[in-house]
């Protein structure tokens, strides 16, 4: 009857259904979808693999042919900024993946056991995160060197603290929760109440996380690449938007605008992505 | 409980987590750094030479000791010198906040009336499009990279239309207004769109309460409802959040002071970075630790004092 | 007799939802007098709550909204006047207490800054001290001891019966003509609950208000009303004075909610093992049955309950009360 129709569907299948109603949020998400397919298809060599060829003048201005024109080598614009598109998207999946498996991992030791492992844990984070994140960025990257893989290593190693202090508190919550009690009650050992009957319920912590993390990750590599502690070799939207300090003077606004642009339709779409993603599940949201 | 024994078990905690931002700084710049001397002396430098400098900048001593030196330097506040200009570090900081902070004081009293402002006002008119075009616009703001604000603001209302200093700064005041205009202009837009947010959303948090069904059943006015009882209730997450921003103040951004030519500590960083200064970035590092953690035992005390619900424990 | 202040007549309110419109409250009519006490009984998402809201106007609009009917206190239809005059109304001639006095009450504000507000806002007569007089003499009046302490006191500083006097006394410093009462005593505890409904009833009779009792607790409604409207879907199914209600309940639905009752004696012979219930559920608002709401729950229902007649109307039975059922119990 009615009654059976109301019966609660899951958490995620009620998520999926109000993210799915919001035009936005589609859009996001497709937008998403694109830059991942885009850098993809770079990484791969499928496209853009000759980005560093000279294909016109100096400073082309954009035209039908070079939509974004031409850099001081006679690059195509556009074609760099497709491969610094898996620069940045490579930036972003690394450090939320690094920030995922830290933070999680330190968080639900903290939080689930409790004690000296806890009060040790909450020493470091207080420790690491004392420190202004930029600070360590240009610390971390300072000794390791420039390069692509010192911007994962500095941003991964950074950006775990927030999520380790939501999932810590999410698991103090949950430890004494009626729930888990049963499963003690039925014998469930330690790794088994971890994994099985907290983590599902903190998972959408992470994923609201991991969105807003990855748009944060793509705007400190444009900074890491100011600072010249970057990357090197390849475009990326930050060495492009550097770039842009001697062309702008020439009244050279291309590689700025592609750049800017590219970067600014992603960020936007994964800050409205992480949003909806908070409003369709947070739990405490519901009924407003 | 009172304030004073709170605060001093509060301030208790504080050592070991010093304890630990200087370990993780001498970690990165005296354990994992590679030799600094190398690129200091260049690729033809001796072996004698290099043993020369690293003695004459205490890169023998054992590790132990050098971690020793650099907890004594978190407590006494003495740095020693900058490799590239010799000069004392601590001097350095001294002469480099003054130009940081007429950027940011002003930018931080001017932002946070603008942000609340702007916050009360879209949280008010909930759900209107003026409330969601709002929040959109601050997300988009959100989306830009400061440095592309500082490239076209300096090469658009700077260079072009000349209504700015391009760059430089000028001691003592008024001299340096001209100069720090634009940058502050800069840093509030910065901020605002992270800013409105967060008050925004703790805000309409703060709408949904039951006692504001009650203060409306009482016959109150929506506007009283808004400025006296919501806002009060946001007063404490808001100031816990403004307080924790003013080490960030401090410190300057980087990059405003780079391009501006502001001589704050922000570019003083950048300069270390460029001439791979070890000592004034590691001094800065700890300096900022020092100021974060200040700042936050000094909210945790906020808190008590502003929230009457908050018991001392 | 007494005077009638509140008349409500032809109420409909309805809520946009995700799913459609419902209609929360379906054509609900009730009269509250001075010094008297009426009671609105239902389950939870009967209506019941949201009828009392709509009193004072407080539906959150969107997504409700009052569709239709008048609501007159003392003559003048409230729907129809402008809002700064409704709030003139509101804490002054008609107040309210809520369910929750945990987070009913301002936590940053002390309770007497409180009181104070509301004696500021409708009686601007008195000074500063006369206000600070008059809370402390709120909070005796509803029994709280030491009240000049009391009342620079913050709300996380009482226990839940002391948070709920506040509210009372909040409530009735203004001396309004009607109280809303929505289920004042349900997060309360037992011998709470009991000491919060006398200190009403002795109000009422000092100061002659009338009172709308909202409840889904019987046991408050004999111990507190003088007539009873019994909610469902929307609906009231039964209005009669209490103790007819009790004694000779007409509606299926009544009858099941006061035989649901645990009691502790058992009449002579009777064995009672199993606690009697109301079979099934409350059918959703989005998917209300053909014919009576109340069909596919009660124990006499027929084939004219299920649509081929329309919907029971809500009709005369005898003097001073009404029924609506196709089959009213004898």
């Amino acid at each position: 009857m009615s009654v059976k129709e109301q019966e609660s569907k899951s958490l995620w299948n009620h998520a999926w259904d109000s993210l799915k109603s919001d035009k936005m949020t589609v859009f996001s998400m497709g937008i998403v979808g694109f830059y991942a397919l885009i850098a993809l298809l770079s990484f791969s060599g499928v496209i853009v693999s000759d980005w560093a060829k000279e294909v016109g003048d100096s400073y082309g201005a954009p035209s039908s042919e070079h939509l974004f024109g031409l850099d001081i080598f006679g690059r195509s614009v556009v074609a760099k900024t497709a491969k610094a598109t898996e620069i940045a998207m490579s930036v972003g999946l690394i450090t939320g993946l690094f920030t995922v498996v830290i933070g999680v991992t330190l968080g639900s030791l903290a939080g689930y056991f409790g004690g000296k492992i806890d009060e040790f844990l909450v020493w470091f984070y207080t420790t690491v995160s004392s420190i202004p994140q930029i600070m360590l960025l240009i610390s971390i990257a300072f000794i390791a060197g420039k390069g692509l893989f010192t911007v994962y290593l500095s941003l991964g190693l950074t950006s775990w603290t927030g999520l380790f202090r939501l999932i810590r508190g999410e698991f103090i919550r949950h430890k004494n929760r009626e729930y888990v009690q049963a499963a003690t009650a039925i014998g469930g050992g330690d790794t088994r109440k971890i994994f099985k009957h907290i983590l599902p319920n903190v998972l959408h912590i992470v994923i609201i996380n991991f969105s807003l993390q990855f748009q944060f990750a793509i705007k400190s590599e444009v900074i890491l690449s100011y600072l010249g502690l970057g990357v090197q070799g390849v475009p990326s939207w930050g060495t492009m938007i550097n770039d842009a300090k001697l062309e702008l003077a020439r009244g050279v606004w291309w590689q700025l605008g592609a750049a800017t642009a590219a970067m600014m339709v992603v960020v936007l779409a994964f800050n409205i992505l992480g949003d909806s993603l908070r409003d369709a599940l947070d739990p405490k949201l519901k009924g407003k | 409980m009172d304030i004073v024994s709170y605060v001093t078990r509060r301030l208790f905690y504080v050592i070991p987590v010093l304890l630990g931002v200087c370990f993780l700084v001498f970690l990165i710049f005296n354990v994992v750094s590679p030799d600094p001397t190398i690129s200091m002396l260049g690729k033809h430098a001796t072996k004698s030479q290099i043993l020369e400098l690293r003695e004459s900048l205490g890169l023998n001593k054992p590790l132990w000791l050098q971690y020793m030196d650099t907890v004594k330097s978190a407590f006494t506040f003495d740095f020693g010198r900058s490799w590239s200009t010799k000069q004392e570090i601590m001097e350095m900081i001294k002469q480099g906040a003054i130009p940081s902070l007429t950027v940011t004081f002003p930018a931080f009293i001017l932002s946070f009336f603008i942000s609340v402002s702007i916050s009360l006002f879209v949280a008010f008119y909930r759900g209107s499009f003026l409330d969601k075009g709002t929040v959109f616009i601050c997300v988009a703001l959100m989306s830009i990279s400061s440095l592309v604000y500082i490239l076209v603001g300096q090469w658009f209302f700077a260079f072009k239309l000349g209504l700015f200093e391009i760059s430089g700064y000028e001691e003592g005041f008024p001299y340096f207004i001209p100069y720090v205009l634009l940058p502050i202009i800069i840093w509030i837009i910065l901020g605002v769109g992270p800013d409105v947010r967060f008050y925004r959303t703790i805000m309409l948090d703060e709408m949904y309460q039951d006692y504001v069904r009650t203060a409306r059943s009482k016959g109150l006015s929506e506007t009283v409802i808004m400025f006296k009882h919501v806002l009060k209730n946001t007063m404490v997450s808001i100031i816990t959040y403004v307080v924790l921003r003013i080490p960030f103040l401090i410190l300057g951004s980087l990059l405003i002071e780079s391009f501006f030519g502001i001589p704050g500590l922000g570019g003083m960083i950048l300069k270390a970075v460029n001439s791979s200064d070890f000592p004034v970035i590691k001094a800065m590092a700890v300096l900022s630790a020092i100021a974060t953690i200040v700042f936050n035992v000094l909210t945790d005390v906020l808190y008590v004092v502003v929230d009457p619900r908050v018991k001392l424990k | 007799m007494a005077e009638k202040i509140l008349d409500v007549q032809d109420l409909v309110v309805e809520f946009k939802t995700d799913r459609g419109v419902i209609t929360a409250v379906n054509g609900v009519n009730f009269e509250v007098y001075k010094g008297k006490t009426l009671g609105i009984v239902g389950e939870s998402g009967s209506g019941k709550s949201v009828t009392a809201l709509s009193v004072m106007r407080l539906i959150p609009n969107p997504p409700g909204r009052v569709a239709n009917g008048q609501i007159c206190y003392r003559g003048e239809n409230v729907l129809d006047i402008p809002i700064d005059k409704m709030r003139t109304i509101r804490g002054n001639k008609i107040a309210m207490i809520f369910q929750e006095p945990m987070t009913s009450l301002n936590p940053v504000f002390t309770v007497g800054n409180q009181i104070e507000e509301v004696l500021k806002l409708h009686q601007t007569e008195l000074s500063r001290d006369e206000r600070a007089k008059k809370s402390i003499e709120m909070l005796r009046l509803v029994g709280i001891p030491s009240p000049e302490k009391r009342v620079r006191e913050y709300p996380h500083q009482m226990s839940g019966g002391m948070r709920q006097r506040v509210m009372i006394a909040m409530s009735l410093a203004c001396e309004p003509d009607i109280l809303i009462a929505d289920e004042p005593t349900t997060a309360l505890d037992v011998t709470i609950q009991a000491q919060i409904l006398e200190l009403m009833k002795k109000l009422q009779n000092e100061m002659g208000m009338g009172i709308i009792m909202i409840t889904h607790d019987l046991g408050v409604v004999a111990e507190t009303c003088d007539d009873v409207a019994v909610m469902y879907c929307g609906q009231i199914v039964e209005k009669a004075d209490v103790k007819t209600l009790f004694t000779d309940p007409k509606h299926p639905y009544t009858k099941g909610l006061i035989e649901s009752i645990p009691s502790f004696d058992s009449t002579a012979g009777e064995e009672k093992d199993r606690l009697p219930t109301i079979e099934g559920m409350v059918p959703s608002l989005f998917d209300l049955p053909e014919g009576c709401n109340f069909q596919n729950r009660c124990k006499v229902a027929s084939e004219k309950c299920r649509g081929t007649h329309g919907e029971p109307k809500l009709e005369a039975v005898g003097s001073e009360r009404m029924v609506r059922c196709f089959h009213p119990l004898t």
